[in-house]
This record gives C-alpha cells, structure tokens and sequence, in this order.
C-alpha cells in the first residue's frame, strides 16, 4: 500500500517535473513568444486603429473635394436651375447644416472623354421630353421582356407585376412627351465619381419629392403625405439573447482556432521538434514511463493553448472596454456565472480533444516541417464540427452531442441562448473528452512506435527510394489531392458547372495524379492499376452486385439521415438539379456522370491508392482505408457516407479478385443506375426503394462478394515470410 | 566490489530482433545473441557499422522490443519492466542529444528528477556531478552556447545523473575529436572503477583493445566470438584486435572479401542483398571462450 502510494507521488512528481521544464524552455524561446503572443497583441489595434484613419481620411478626402461636372444636353438651362436648387438643399429633419459640398461646373469641349479620362466626376445629361421618353420607353420595354421570360418559366413573380405595370402605364395617356429629366453619367471605379453622383442624385430626388408633396398639397391631400403607409419594425428579442444566437455560433469556432495555433506553438515543438534534435532518444531512455511523457506534454500543450486564447480574449476585451473597438451593432454581451461556469466545464474537454490531437500530430510528424504541413488539415477537421450549431435542423437533433466537437458547439450555443441542458451538455462534454483521451492514447502508442527511434538507419527505403517508398508517402499525396480537389470544387465550382468540374477532378486530379505517382515512384503499372482479367464468375458477381450494394448503400444513408446526421431536404434536390442540367442528353449523362468516374476515379482509388496501402495494412483496414478516404473526395457532407461504403466495397472486389475490371464495370453500373432509370421516366425523381428491399440487397450483396471470394485467383503471397531460422 | 564479480548485473539470452522492410523484407538485425556483464567490467560490443550493436543496446535500454530472446539488467525484464530497467541504467550515444534552451544545471536536475533520484536528494547530487565532471565554469550556460567539449561533459553527467549501476555507451567516441574521445574513455575507466557495469561498442580496434576488460565480435547480428583480448588471441594465434576481428569476419563471410576501411572502420564488401540470415554460417559455437 505505502509502497504504492509513494510509486503514484513520485510518478506525478515526474509529471510535474516534465511539465515544468517544457514549459520553462518555451518561455526562454523569446522569438516564438514574440511572434505567437506579443506580435497578435500588437497587431490588433495597430491594424483597427490604421484601418479607422484610414476610413476617416478617405472619407475627408471625399468631403473636401472640388466635384468637377460638366452639363451636356438640350436642356442644360433646365438642369442647371435643378442642380443648384439641389446643392442649396438642407435636410429639415436635421439640425446640422449639410455638409460642405463643392460642386463646380466645368466646362469641357468633350464631356464623355474627359469623364472617361478622369478629368471630371459627373456629366449631368439633360434630356429633352423626346429624349426622356425613349429612355423611359427602352426600359419599359426591358421590364416586360424580362416579365415574359419570367412568365413563360411558370412564375407569377414580382416581375410580372411590374411588367403589367408598364404595359398599363404604355396603353395609358399619360403623357410621356412632355416630361424632362436628368441622367447622371459617372464612373464607378472611382470613388469621388462614384460619390458625386450619390450625393448629387440624392440631392435631386429629395427636391423632386418636396415638388411632389407640394403639388399633393395644393390639390388638397387630406394628410400629410409622410404619414401614409408607415412601416414600423422593432426587435422582440432582448439585447442579449440576440448577441447570444451569434455569439453562440462563433464563440466555440473563434475558441478553437485560437487553442489550435496558441497549443501549436508548444506542440510543434513537443514531439516531432524533440525527433529532430534527437532529445526524444535521451528523453525515452530515462526512468520516466511514455505515459508520463505524453500526459506532461499534452498538458503543456493545454496550458499554453488557453494562455494564449485567454491573453487573446482579454486583449480583444481591453480594446471594447477602452473604446477603441466597436462591437458589432447592438451586440451585448451579458453573461451569469452561471452560463460562465457552463462555458468552462464545456470548453474542458476541448482543450483536452486540442491537446492531444496536436500531440498526435506531433507525433507523426517526423520534424518540425512535417507537422506544419499536417497542421492545416487538422484545423480543418476540428473547425468543420464546430460549425454544428450554423446547421439547419440541427437543434432538433440530440444525437450530435455524440459527435465530438459538434456537441461542444452546440451545447455552448444553447448555453448563450436559452439555458443549460445539462444532459445534452454531460454528453457533448463525454463524447468529446472520450476523443482526446482515445487521442492521447494513440500518442502514448505512438511512443512505443520503433520507426520513431530507428528510422533514421534502418529506413533503407528512403535512400532507395522508388517503390519501396510509395506506400508510406500515398496518404500524404492523397491528402494532397483531396486539397487541390476541394479548393477547385470550393472556389471554381460554379463557373466550371457539372460537366466541367467532373472532368477536371477525374481527369486532371485522379488520372493526372495517378499517373504522376506511378511515375514519380516508378510504380509497375500492371500490378498497381490491377490490371488482369479475372475469373468469369467475377463479371456475373458485379452484375448481382452492383445494384445490391446501391439499395443497401441508399438504405444505409437513410439510416444516418434519420438518425446522425439530418440531411435538409432542400440539399438533397439542389444536388439532383445541380446533376440534371437542362439540355444535358443523357448519353453525355451516362458517359459523364457514369463511365468517367467509373474508370478514373477506380484508377486513382481501387488502383494507386488501394496498391500503396495494401502493402502495409491487412485487407480489411486497407478496404476501409481507400472507402472513406473516396467518401471524403465527395464535397457533400451528405454523400459522405453512402460513397464511403461504396468505396469499402469496391476496394473488396479488387482485393478478391485480383483484378480493377469488375470494380470498373460495378462503379459504372452503380452511377448508372441513378441516373437511367429516372431520366427515361421509369421511375419518378422523388422514387425511393421500398424498404423491405434492402435486407433482401444484403443477401444479393453479399451472395456477390462470395462468389468473387470463391473464385478469387489463390497466388503465391508477394514476400513469403520465412520464420527465422533457429 | 569482489564479492558482487559473480553475480551478472546484465543478462542477455538468444536476444533477436527482426525487422520488416517493405524493399528488403525480414531484416535479422540481431539474431540471437547472448551475454553477461558483471559490475566492474567493461564489455565491449565489437562490430562493423550495421553489425547490431547499436539495436542490441537500444533493446537493453527498452527502447526497441525484441522480437525473440530475453534480457535483464539488474534482474528487470526488459520487456515486463521497462520502467525498472531504465531507472537503473544509463543511456549514452552520440545520437542522445540535450535541451538546447536548459543551462547545465538544469540539465542535470531535469534528468535526475524524471530518472527517480530521491527528489529531496537532487540539488546535493547536482552539485556532486557539477564538481566531478568540472562543470562549474559554465554551469548556468545554456546548453546550446556551449562547446562541444562542454557538452560533452553535461552529456555524460546527465547520463549517471541518478547514479544507476549499468551505463551503457553506444559509439560514445563517434565525431569526437582526439583529445574529447581521450577524456571519454578516461571518464568511462573512472566509472568502471567505481563499480559500475559498463557496455560499450565501437567499431574503432583501438579504443576496444584499450578499455574493454571483455570483448564480444559481433557481425550480421550474430556473436562471433567473446572473451578477453587475451582468450580471442590465443583462440586466433593473432595478436592485433585487428587481425582477431578479421580472422572472424572471413571465416564467416567464406571469403576474403572484408576491407578495412580509414580509421579502422570495416566495410564488408559486397553485402549479398542484406538478407544475411540465410547466408550466414552458424559459426558462433567454436568461438566460444565463454568462461564461467
């Protein structure tokens, strides 16, 4: 017992001491204190306060300018009379004299070039009635085409009215001819020319409406005619509760990216930095056990996290206490100590799940390099749950306290908007500490991890290079591709449309990549791409299979629609008209949306990546591997999990029969199938198998992948592990 | 001292350690090797760049998990008690760097505290270690302004920091200059008369034959021969540790092919692909010289 006791004192006091010591060298590494914590804390203001001077002397550069126009027309006379009646105008409601304004006529031998030179700001371009009235005409007649083609699309919308509108005013005798106007002619890429006109056309138009309520007045309107039709809006909500419905979607997002880059700054150093200088050899040959290591690390990296999110917060507070910020209108923030209790038992098992998924990172990376380049990618899986609470339909889901991160992020949202529920909350804090802890652990085992220490020599294969060296750097290219891919999907997705998008991920990214690699690494064709036919009954499983595994895969997205993950529905159609372009033959249909990816995206996948993984994993996690990382190639969170399967099921076909064939033919026959039938009309878009066929899709599916398994080619294995001799 | 002679403080049994490397397959780095060191000795691991020693020594140190055999230091399992063992040795190599940003002293404290050394003992052992190794001149330089003579001399005092009764010295002379390898092997010399059991490898003839009361002839992962200088020249009828050596690696290699290259470092030439194991000729047997 006593023995006992003093091993756990001792063992903390380890802890303690490596905790200690970390933190102690981060403190003397001046440079990266500088620019981690000082530098944000100087930039910040420095960046508002320059950012506000220079709003304020743009805009006292506006105000002071000489506004040079140019009046052009038949009717200059008239419109000069308008224009200084505007310029004299003051604003009745105001008490203060407008503000100064100098405009000057200047007179130009020709107006529109010297415009279009910069020479002036403004061409007042006084119209004869002739001339209004074509300029209303023209665009009375674009009113009512535009009304027409909204018409002829089954709306009856806004335009449609306005169109009638026109066409009665056109039929009516009202008299068109014998009404002036000004045009305004101005550049917009300029600011002063751009403001001149504002400000003289507003000034215009305020006149117009004193001569219009003038001209009601003396024909007797029986009341003020400011009076009519008021509307009035005012806000039901307290001040607070609306700054917590968007405060509550920032705060946990804003938190974190804060404790990932303040964390990073320990974490960077902790495991892949101690690789590098060889510290970690002296550090794992000591007494202390790899547990300890990890947990004195995890909470250095912890602790410097939310020094800096907290120095961050403070800093951003002091800059709203002093004034020199604004808070967004309106924006109150008041919080109890109750709800301020909540948000730090919340954020706990954050910064744990931070910590220890820096740790992790550290720890596979081999230098200080390497983590930066993994660094990216972990923001991004971390912020992506954050973002729950931004979801439509997610508050009715209580499940997503299961998804770490996500409950955090929307039990922090519920926290600042109505209360606590402390059962969604107990979960969203277990589900998310279950992470870290499952986290740290793998770090811990990370430690244990012989390539770590031994790598430097016995890693033959990094000098050799070639093949050899192709399954421990495929994930890192995918990852790569999976970057490219989502940048190009993300930014270019909607001038690229379906048919281009699709040929640019297919062929440029998964052929182009594929080839790349089996060059860069002097892969063999024949064996990476499976290139080989494979038994007959093979080609009759992918028959059975292929729309076996459709039903069960949309069986099992309705599962996880129903109960993880809601999918809106409003998506879902945007995704089937985003596919169903109008004027797309279905030929094109069938070979875009169908044989191309059925070829290229089984090349990349099934083939290059299946191949580097295959020969370091078991085939079980291989297939698994290559399925989720192929569902994570499918932007739509929604499509993640239905292709995912398909991916895990493809890469069995190839794995059993030796051959990409079937799984091209399989993949072919899969995206077909959602396409043809509702194309021809067999089916109606809204069709969804009934349910009892999917138990039934099970057997088939399975049938399938028997039958591949059974006739699956037996080969010699590649390297016959002799047992070692003795 | 005497009366400790008998009982080994390291004991290693058909130690083997396969790797898998995806261009070359199983990899025997150490294939089935044994030995014992006794307090008061050094034992040295003799062998070629690649030959095992330095895997040998990173499973002792716990570091590396063999894949077949068993080894005890101070009566620990290494692989049930990893924690025991490397509180009761210490590490050296040349790759075992120090915190650049920590001064010498607390270097020293650092690697005491977290070896286990009784806490409330610490600061008087420091300032043990800080005289004996003449650390005092510089003891409050960060670790990363010394020179490597200094560190040379932190290195070693945070190795026997919490005074532990096994060192182990994997290639400690490699990249040292004349004068820093001299002041090496003198330190080790100290420890060894101090009561300590020390392991050591090199691939330099040299400072073997200098400082190691026992010599094991490693090659290929595998034992060749063990036993003083003296027993390895009577075994061989050469006199040179030079000759010794070559004489084992030949009759094992079945040819005349190994060179020595500068500095006495051996370059067996021709490495037939790496897969020794096959190849090898279980040659061990003859060399024996293991006396009781």
């Amino acid at each position: 017992m006593t023995r006992r006791r003093e091993r756990d004192r001792r063992d903390l006091s380890v802890l303690a001491t490596i905790l200690r010591y970390e933190l102690r060298m981060l403190l003397r590494d001046t440079r990266t204190i500088l620019i981690a914590v000082v530098a944000p804390l100087i930039i910040l203001p420095g960046w508002i306060l320059l950012s506000n001077r220079v709003e304020r002397s743009d805009e006292r550069r506006l105000e002071e300018a000489e506004y040079r126009y140019a009046v052009t027309g038949s009717e200059a006379a008239w419109a000069r009379e308008q224009i200084a009646q505007a310029l004299a105008w003051q604003d009745p409601d105001s008490d203060r004299p407008a503000a100064p304004f100098s405009f000057v006529e200047t007179s130009v031998p020709e107006p529109d070039s010297a415009l279009l030179a910069g020479d002036l700001h403004l061409v007042v371009d006084a119209l004869s009635p002739a001339d209004f009235a074509a300029v209303l005409r023209e665009e009375l007649a674009e009113a009512i085409a535009r009304a027409e083609a909204a018409a002829a699309e089954g709306g009856g919308g806004p335009d449609a009215r306005a169109a009638a509108l026109a066409q009665a005013l056109e039929d009516s005798d009202f008299p068109l001819g014998e009404v002036r106007g000004v045009r305004l002619l101005y550049r917009a890429q300029s600011d002063f020319s751009r403001n001149a006109q504002e400000r003289l056309e507003e000034r215009l138009r305020r006149i117009r409406a004193a001569k219009r309520d003038s001209v009601y007045r003396a024909v007797g309107f029986p009341v003020p005619v400011e009076t009519v039709a008021v509307v009035v809006e005012e806000d039901v909500a307290s001040a607070e509760k609306v700054a917590g419905s968007v405060l509550g979607l920032v705060l946990t997002p804003f938190l974190l990216v804060l404790m990932l880059s303040g964390g990073s700054i320990i974490a960077a150093d902790a495991l892949s930095g101690e690789k590098e200088r060889g510290t970690l050899e002296t550090l794992l040959t000591t007494a202390a056990t790899r547990s300890e290591i990890v947990r004195a690390k995890q909470l250095a990296v912890m602790v410097v996290g939310l020094a800096v999110a907290v120095v961050n917060v403070a800093n951003l507070a002091v800059y709203l206490g002093l004034g020199v910020l604004d808070l967004p209108q309106g924006l109150q923030i008041g919080l109890s100590v109750g709800q301020t209790l909540a948000l730090l038992f919340l954020f706990l098992p954050l910064a744990t799940l931070v910590s220890a998924a820096l740790l992790f990172l550290s720890g596979v990376s081999k230098s200080y390099r390497e983590y930066q380049i993994y660094f990216f990618p972990l923001v991004i899986v971390l912020l992506v749950p954050s973002l729950a609470p931004v979801l439509p339909g997610m508050e009715l889901r209580s499940v997503i306290a299961m998804v770490p991160v996500a409950g955090i992020a929307v039990a922090v949202r519920d926290v600042l908007l109505s209360g606590v529920d402390w059962l969604f909350a107990g979960i969203a804090f277990g589900s998310t500490a279950a992470a870290g802890v499952l986290i740290a652990g793998w770090v811990e085992n990370s430690l244990s991890n012989e390539r770590l220490i031994s790598s430097a020599e016995l890693d033959e294969a990094d000098l050799i290079g070639g093949a050899a060296l192709f399954p421990r750097h495929v994930f890192q290219w995918f990852l790569g591709f999976w970057v490219v891919f989502f940048v190009i999907s993300l930014w270019y997705g909607d001038d690229l449309g379906a048919k281009g998008q699709v040929v640019v991920n297919l062929v440029g990214i998964f052929f182009g990549g594929s080839l790349f690699l089996i060059r860069r690494y002097r892969l063999p064709v024949r064996e990476t791409l499976a290139l080989r036919l494979p038994h007959p009954a093979a080609w009759l499983a992918a028959l059975v299979g292929a729309p076996s595994a459709l039903l069960v895969g949309v069986g099992l997205a309705e599962l996880v629609n129903t109960y993880v993950f809601p999918v809106p529905e409003e998506l879902l159609r945007a995704f089937g008209e985003s596919l169903a372009e109008p004027g797309f033959p279905l030929w094109q249909m069938v070979f875009f949306l169908a044989v191309m990816p059925g070829v290229f995206e089984e090349i990349a996948f099934r083939g290059v990546l299946l191949h580097g993984i295959r020969k370091r994993w078991g085939p079980w996690a291989t297939a698994l591997a290559v399925g989720v990382i192929f569902g994570f190639f499918h932007v739509a969170l929604f499509r993640i999990v239905p292709t995912a399967f398909l991916g895990v099921i493809l890469a069995g076909v190839v794995l059993l029969t030796r051959s990409i064939y079937p799984a091209v033919l399989w993949h072919i026959l899969n995206n077909a199938m959602s396409i043809v039938p509702f194309q021809l009309g067999w089916l109606p878009e809204d069709f969804t198998p009934p349910s009892i066929l999917t138990p039934v899709a099970v057997v088939t599916l399975s049938a399938s992948l028997w039958l591949m398994w059974k006739t699956s080619p037996r080969e010699p294995r590649l390297a016959p592990r002799t047992s070692p001799s003795g | 001292m005497m009366t400790t002679e008998t009982t080994p403080t390291v004991q290693v049994e058909g130690l083997r350690k396969t790797f898998y490397d995806e261009s070359r397959g199983e990899v025997h780095a150490v294939d089935g090797i044994d030995f014992d060191c006794r307090p008061g000795e050094v034992f040295g691991l003799l062998g070629a760049n690649g030959a095992g020693k330095t895997t040998t020594l990173r499973m002792l140190s716990t570091v590396l998990r063999p894949t077949g055999g068993r080894a005890r230091v101070m009566g620990h399992d290494v692989v049930t008690e990893p924690e025991a063992v490397r509180e009761s040795l210490g590490f050296y190599s040349a790759s075992t760097a120090l915190y650049p940003r920590l001064t010498a002293r607390e270097t020293l404290e650092f690697f005491a505290r977290i070896n286990r050394y009784p806490p409330d003992r610490v600061p008087e052992r420091v300032e043990e270690l800080v005289d004996r190794f003449g650390i005092r001149e510089y003891e409050r330089g960060r670790v990363e302004k010394l020179s490597s003579g200094m560190k040379q001399k932190v290195s070693i005092a945070r190795t026997v920091a919490h005074d532990p009764p096994v060192l182990i010295f994997d290639e400690p002379t490699v990249g040292l200059d004349v004068l820093n390898a001299l002041e090496m092997v003198k330190v080790i010399r100290e420890l060894r008369d101090e009561g300590k059991t020390i392991l050591f490898s090199s691939h330099i003839m040299s400072e073997v034959e200098k400082l190691c009361d026992r010599i094991g002839v490693i090659h290929r992962g595998r034992m060749l021969a063990m036993g003083t200088l003296e027993e390895l020249r009577e075994l061989t009828g050469e006199h040179y540790l030079e000759d010794i050596f070559v004489h084992y690696v030949t009759r094992t290699e079945g040819v005349e092919g190994v060179e020595l290259g500068a500095m006495g470092e051996l370059e067996p030439a021709a490495p037939g692909d790496g897969e020794g194991a096959e190849e090898s000729i279980p040659q061990g047997a003859d060399a024996g010289g293991e006396e009781a």
